[in-house]
C-alpha cells in the first residue's frame, strides 16, 4: 500500500497544472523573441444563483434516493454527477465546507459580509440535515463523492479508534475558526486536499496529501469526512436532531444481524445486549465524576491552548513571513523564498513586520486558549455521551455519523421484500 | 432493481476483473517508475543553474570587452538546455496522463473484482453488538488518552519552539514604535542615551588636526600616503627579532591595513562564514576586544565569490576618534565604539564585482564614506556616523577597486576617487560631483595621490596622469599637466611629496617622477613585487614588498636606498607609521616596530 501511496503522490505531483512551479526566468541575452506582457485575466463569469439551485436540486434528488428509492446505485451515480459538476466543473468552489469560513468571517471580522449565495450554500445542507440526516454527505459533497468512489475494499476499524480519530474534525473546525478570527486566512480552503485534483494544479505537498488520502480511502473509507471534515461536525450536530433519517430496514427490523458489518463507517447503533447492561449506579457515578471534572479539564485545555500560541501563530502568513525573514537575517536558513524576496522589495521595514508579528502573537494567545478550551469541552461531551449508553432493541443508523450512503441497504433482507412490493 | 443482484457471484467476471487489475497495476507501476526517472532528469536538467552556462557567464562577465562569439555560444547552450528541459517536461505530462488512466483502470477493475466475489454476510459467534457495547469503555479510555496526547503534543511543541527565533534577533529589530506617554518618552530618551547609538552621538567628532596625529585610514590621514610624524625606525629585522616591541599572531585572514587612534589599533579578518573586528593595545600588543559580526538585514546567506588575492576582508577599517568602522566583501558594514560596544550595523548589498569588494573606508566630519562599486550600479555612499543612516548617495559611472582619498585643496576638502575611466572629485558634505577627468583605463586598483594642489592617478595597462585643479571653488577645472606610461602600478598606490611622485609596480620597479616636468627621475628594479603602498615619512619613502622586505629610500631626485629590512614573511598591507613606531601586519602576524627595542 505504501508503494501505491507513493505512486499516487508522484502521479499527482506530476500533473500538468503543477508545472507552474517549474517556471524560470527568461534568457539573459537579448534575442528576437519578445516575451509577452503580463496580464490579469478577467474573472470567470459565474452564476452563483444557478449553482445554489443545482445544490438544492442535488439535495432533493439525493433525499429522494435515500428515502424513497433507497437506491445505493442511484446514490453512487449521483456521487459521480456531484464530483463532475461541483468538483471538476465548478473546481470545488464554492462548496458548503468552505462556506463555513465565509460565515465565520461574517461573524468575527468587522465589515465583512456574506453573500446570499454563499449563505445558501452554508445553510441548505444544514437544513437538509436537520430534516433528513446527512444527505449532503451521501452524494452531493464533491469531497465526499470522490472518497466514496474510491472506497473499494473498505475495512471496519475499531469503533473506539474511529471515535478518537473523529476528534480531528473538531480540532480542524477549531483551527479554521481561529484562522478566520485572527485573519490568518481560510485554512479549510488552503489545506483542501482535493481541490488540486479538481483544478489539476496545486502545491506538491497538497497534491501529495490528496493522493495519500484517496489511496488510504480505498481501504479506510472516507478518511477526510470521518477524521477531518469541519463542516461534518455541524452537519452531524444538525443530523442528531433530524426529524426523519434513513432507516436500515424500510419496515420493522427483524434483528437478523446481517447488516452488523455492512457499514465501514461504524455508523450503525446495535441493540444493547441485555446481559451486558451496566449497573445504573456505576454508570451514574462515572457520569458524576466526569461532570465534576469537566470544568477542570476545560481549564487545563485552555491553559494548554494558550501555551501553544507561538507555534499556532505560524498559521498566520505575517507571522510565518516575519519568522522566515528573521531566520534569513540570522543566517539559519540558506537562500530566500518568494515571500521574503517580495517583502524585501517592498517599502515595508523589517521592524514593522516583526512588530505586526509580535502583535499577532498576542491575539493567538487568546485564540489558543479558546481552541484548547473548545477541544477539552468536546472531549468532556464525548466522555459524557459514552458514559450513558441508551438501551436499544434494533439496528439503527447513528444519526450523527451516518452518511446516508445506502451501503447497508443490500444487506437488509427486508429490502428485497420492499422492492418486490 | 439491480440491487437484487448485489451478492451475485461470477467466477468468470471475477477472473476477468482480476486480470485487468493485475495488468493495469503492472502498467501503472512501470509508468510510475519511468516517471520517477523522468522527474529526476527534470530536476537535474535545471537550465537556470546549469553549471557550464554559469561558468561561461562568469567568464563573459570577467571580459573587459564584449565577446559576441562567447555570447552566442552561451545562447546556444542555453537554448539547448531549455529544449531538453521542456522535452522532458512533456514526457512527464504524457506519463502523468498515462498513469492517471492506468490507475483509474486499476481502481475500476479492482472495484469489479471485489463486486463479483463479494463475501456474503457472516454472522460471528459473538454478535458484533456485544463487541460494540464493550467498545464504549475502550472509547472512553482512548478519547481520554487522546485528549492527554493532544495536550502533551501541544506542550511539547510549545516548549521546543519558545523563543526559537525572536529571542536571538537583534533586540533593536523587535522594538516596535511605542506610543509613549511623556513619562515613557523621558524613560525612552534616557534609554536612548545609554544605547550604543546614544553613545555614538555623544562621541565628539575629531578635527583634522587630531586625525593627522593618528593613522585613521588606509595610507594614513586622508588616505594620501603621507605620515604626519617624521620619525620611523629605520634599523630593524623582524625575522631576527630586532626592533620588535611586540609581536602577536593574527587570527582570521585579511589584507586590510591596520588603523590606529591613540593607544588602540584596529583591523579586521574574515573567511567565508565569519567576519571579525580586532582591537589591540598599541603599547602591549594585547587583544583588547574582538567582535564577530552578526548578520544584518540583507546579509547574503551565501558567501560572495571573491578573488583569492582579495579575500573576504580586503578593505581597511576606519577609525574616527572613539568610533571605528569595518566593511567586508559581503557588504556588511558595522560600527563599534573604541571600547567595543556595537553602535550600528547594516548590509549595503553584495557589491557585485569580479574581484570582490576592496575599497577601504574613510571617515571625515560626521560622515563615513563607502565606495560601493557594483558592476550594475557604482556609487559613493555617505553614512551618518552616529546612526548609520545614509546621508547621501552619488552615482559613479564605472567601478574600481581603489579607495577614496580626502584631499584638502585650496577649494576646500574634496573626496577624490579613481574609476575605470575617470578621476572624480566630490564635495564631502553633499556628494556633489565637483570635477571629473578622463585619464584612466583597465581594472583600476591603485588609489589616487594628492599633494600641493595636484592629483596623480595611474594604472597598469593605461597611463599615469598628473591633474592640476584650476578654476574656482564653484567651477573647478581639471587639467592634465602631463602623462607617463613607461612603468605603471597595478595594485600599489602612489604618493606625492609636492615635487615628486613615487610609486611601485607589481613587476618590482620603484619609480620617481618629477611633478613639474613629468620626467622620470629614477627607476629602480627591486627583487620583489609590490602590493603594499609607499608612504612618505619625513624625507624618506617606506615601501614594503610582497616577499617580506621593507625598502627605505631617500625622498629626492636621486635614488638612494637607505635600508633594506627583513620582515621574514609575506606582506600585502600598508603599515601604519606613527611617532617612532611602525605597526605592520604581515600575512600571519602583527608587529609593533620601535628602534629602541632589540
Amino acid at each position: 500500500m505504501l508503494l501505491w501511496l507513493f505512486i499516487g503522490g508522484v502521479l499527482l505531483a506530476s500533473l500538468p497544472g503543477n508545472a507552474a512551479e517549474m517556471r524560470f526566468p527568461p534568457p539573459d541575452f537579448q534575442t528576437e523573441y519578445r516575451i509577452p506582457d503580463l496580464y490579469t485575466p478577467a474573472p470567470a463569469t459565474t452564476n452563483g444563483v444557478f449553482d445554489a439551485l443545482m445544490l438544492f436540486a442535488a439535495l432533493c434528488i439525493t433525499t429522494w434516493l435515500v428515502f424513497r428509492a433507497r437506491s445505493r446505485r442511484g446514490l453512487f451515480l449521483m456521487s459521480i454527477f456531484s464530483l463532475a459538476y461541483f468538483g471538476f466543473y465548478r473546481t470545488g468552489c464554492i462548496c458548503p465546507v468552505g462556506s463555513t469560513q465565509n460565515v465565520l468571517a461574517g461573524i468575527f471580522v468587522p465589515d465583512v459580509g456574506v453573500s446570499i449565495v454563499v449563505l445558501s450554500f452554508f445553510v441548505m445542507p444544514l437544513l437538509f440535515s436537520l430534516f433528513f440526516g446527512r444527505v449532503f454527505c451521501a452524494s452531493v459533497c464533491p469531497l465526499g463523492a470522490i472518497q466514496e468512489l474510491v472506497a473499494i475494499a473498505p475495512i471496519r476499524i475499531s469503533p473506539a479508534l474511529d471515535r478518537t480519530l473523529g476528534l480531528g474534525r473538531y480540532l480542524y473546525l477549531g483551527l479554521a475558526t481561529v484562522g478566520v478570527a485572527t485573519g490568518a486566512g481560510f485554512l479549510i480552503c488552503r489545506y483542501d486536499p482535493f481541490v488540486g485534483l479538481y483544478r489539476l494544479g496545486h502545491s506538491y505537498g497538497m497534491l501529495l496529501a490528496g493522493g495519500v488520502i484517496l489511496l488510504l480511502g480505498v481501504f479506510i473509507a472516507r478518511p477526510y469526512c470521518r477524521f477531518l471534515c469541519p463542516y461534518g461536525v455541524l452537519l452531524g450536530w444538525m443530523s442528531r436532531f433530524s426529524k426523519w433519517h434513513l432507516d436500515i430496514p424500510p419496515s420493522p427490523c427483524v434483528s437478523c444481524r446481517l447488516c452488523e458489518n455492512s457499514c465501514p463507517y461504524n455508523a450503525i447503533d446495535m441493540p444493547t445486549p441485555a446481559h451486558l447492561v451496566e449497573d445504573p449506579i456505576k454508570g451514574k457515578r462515572r457520569l458524576r465524576y466526569i461532570l465534576f471534572a469537566s470544568p477542570l479539564i476545560i481549564a487545563m485545555g485552555a491553559v494548554g491552548g494558550y501555551s501553544i500560541y507561538e507555534p499556532l501563530s505560524r498559521v498566520h502568513p505575517t507571522v510565518a513571513l516575519s519568522e522566515r525573514v528573521a531566520l534569513e537575517d540570522l543566517g539559519r536558513v540558506q537562500g530566500d523564498i518568494l515571500e521574503s524576496r517580495t517583502f524585501r522589495a517592498s517599502e515595508k521595514t523589517v521592524e514593522t513586520l516583526h512588530g505586526e508579528a509580535l502583535g499577532l502573537r498576542d491575539v493567538f494567545k487568546k485564540a489558543g486558549a479558546w481552541l484548547g478550551g473548545f477541544m477539552a469541552l468536546i472531549i468532556c461531551l464525548k466522555l459524557i455521551e459514552l458514559s450513558t449508553v441508551p438501551k436499544r432493541e434494533v439496528y439503527t443508523p447513528h444519526k450523527e455519523t451516518c452518511f446516508s450512503c445506502g451501503r447497508c441497504y443490500p444487506y437488509c433482507p427486508v429490502e428485497p421484500k420492499r422492492v418486490a412490493s | 432493481m439491480l440491487e437484487k443482484r448485489e451478492f451475485e457471484q461470477s467466477d468468470f467476471l471475477y477472473r476477468l476483473s482480476l486480470a485487468v487489475t493485475v495488468v493495469s497495476g503492472f502498467f501503472s507501476l512501470i509508468v510510475f517508475l519511468l516517471l520517477v526517472v523522468n522527474y529526476m532528469q527534470i530536476r537535474a536538467a535545471d537550465p537556470v543553474n546549469n553549471e557550464m552556462i554559469t561558468k561561461m557567464r562568469q567568464e563573459y562577465a570577467a571580459l573587459p570587452e564584449e565577446d559576441p562569439a562567447l555570447a552566442q555560444r552561451i545562447r546556444d547552450l542555453d537554448l539547448l538546455t531549455r529544449k531538453a528541459f521542456f522535452t522532458t517536461q512533456t514526457h512527464l505530462r504524457v506519463g502523468a496522463v498515462m498513469l492517471l488512466v492506468g490507475v483509474s483502470l486499476f481502481l475500476i477493475a479492482f472495484k469489479y473484482m471485489m463486486r463479483w466475489k463479494r463475501d456474503l454476510p457472516k454472522l460471528a459467534e459473538t454478535p458484533t453488538a456485544e463487541k460494540e457495547f464493550l467498545a464504549f469503555a475502550q472509547s472512553r479510555q482512548l478519547i481520554a488518552w487522546g485528549g492527554v496526547g493532544l495536550l502533551g503534543v501541544g506542550m511539547m511543541t510549545a516548549l521546543l519552539t519558545e523563543g526559537a527565533i525572536y529571542s536571538t534577533v537583534d533586540a533593536r529589530i523587535l522594538e516596535a514604535p511605542p506610543a509613549a506617554t511623556s513619562a515613557q518618552n523621558a524613560a525612552t530618551e534616557a534609554q536612548a542615551a545609554a544605547s550604543p547609538e546614544g553613545i555614538a552621538k555623544a562621541i565628539e567628532t575629531p578635527a583634522w588636526e587630531a586625525m593627522e596625529l593618528n593613522w585613521p585610514t588606509f595610507r594614513g590621514p586622508g588616505s594620501t600616503g603621507v605620515a604626519h610624524f617624521t620619525s620611523a625606525p629605520t634599523q630593524w629585522d623582524l625575522a631576527a627579532g630586532t626592533g620588535v616591541k611586540w609581536k602577536t599572531e593574527t587570527q582570521l585572514p585579511g589584507h586590510n591595513s591596520p588603523v590606529v587612534w591613540e593607544n588602540r589599533l584596529y583591523f579586521s579578518g574574515a573567511n567565508e562564514t565569519t567576519r571579525e573586528v580586532y582591537c589591540y593595545d598599541t603599547e602591549s600588543g594585547e587583544l583588547v576586544w574582538k567582535k564577530t559580526l552578526d548578520r544584518f538585514q540583507g546579509t547574503p546567506a551565501e558567501p560572495p565569490k571573491v578573488n583569492e588575492e582579495a579575500g573576504f576582508a580586503a578593505p581597511s577599517m576606519a577609525v574616527h576618534g572613539k568610533q571605528v568602522f569595518a566593511i567586508f566583501a559581503n557588504g556588511d558594514l558595522a560600527s563599534y565604539t573604541a571600547e567595543g560596544e556595537f553602535v550600528w550595523g547594516l548590509n549595503i548589498g553584495l557589491p557585485d564585482n569580479h574581484y570582490g569588494h576592496a575599497s577601504s573606508l574613510l571617515a571625515y566630519g560626521n560622515l563615513l564614506y563607502v565606495q560601493r562599486d557594483d558592476n550594475s550600479k557604482a556609487r559613493l555612499l555617505a553614512f551618518d556616523l552616529a546612526t548609520g543612516k545614509e546621508a547621501w548617495e552619488a552615482e559613479r559611472k564605472t567601478i574600481s577597486w581603489a579607495s577614496p582619498i580626502l584631499a584638502r585643496t585650496s577649494f576646500g576638502p574634496q573626496l577624490i576617487l579613481n574609476s575605470e575611466a575617470t578621476v572624480d572629485g566630490y564635495a564631502p558634505d553633499t556628494g556633489k560631483l565637483l570635477w571629473s577627468q578622463e585619464c584612466l583605463g583597465g581594472e583600476v586598483a591603485p588609489s589616487p595621490a594628492y599633494g600641493n594642489g595636484v592629483v596623480f592617478a595611474a594604472n597598469e595597462y593605461a597611463t599615469a596622469s598628473l591633474i592640476k585643479l584650476n578654476g574656482t571653488a564653484e567651477a573647478i577645472q581639471p587639467e592634465i599637466a602631463w602623462q607617463y606610461d613607461s612603468f605603471l602600478p597595478e595594485v600599489s598606490s602612489p604618493v606625492l611629496d609636492g615635487e615628486r611622485v613615487y610609486f611601485a609596480t607589481s613587476a618590482g620597479q620603484l619609480v620617481a617622477l618629477d611633478t613639474k616636468a613629468g620626467t622620470e627621475l629614477w627607476v629602480e628594479e627591486l627583487a620583489e613585487s609590490f602590493y603594499s603602498s609607499p608612504v612618505l615619512v619625513g624625507d624618506k619613502v617606506f615601501i614594503l614588498g610582497t616577499e617580506g622586505k621593507m625598502y627605505i629610500v631617500q625622498a629626492g631626485s636621486d635614488f638612494a636606498l637607505l635600508a633594506t629590512l627583513n620582515v621574514g614573511e609575506g606582506t600585502f598591507a600598508t603599515p601604519a607609521y606613527l611617532d617612532g613606531k611602525i605597526y605592520l601586519r604581515s600575512t600571519g602576524h602583527l608587529y609593533c616596530i620601535e628602534s629602541s627595542h632589540g
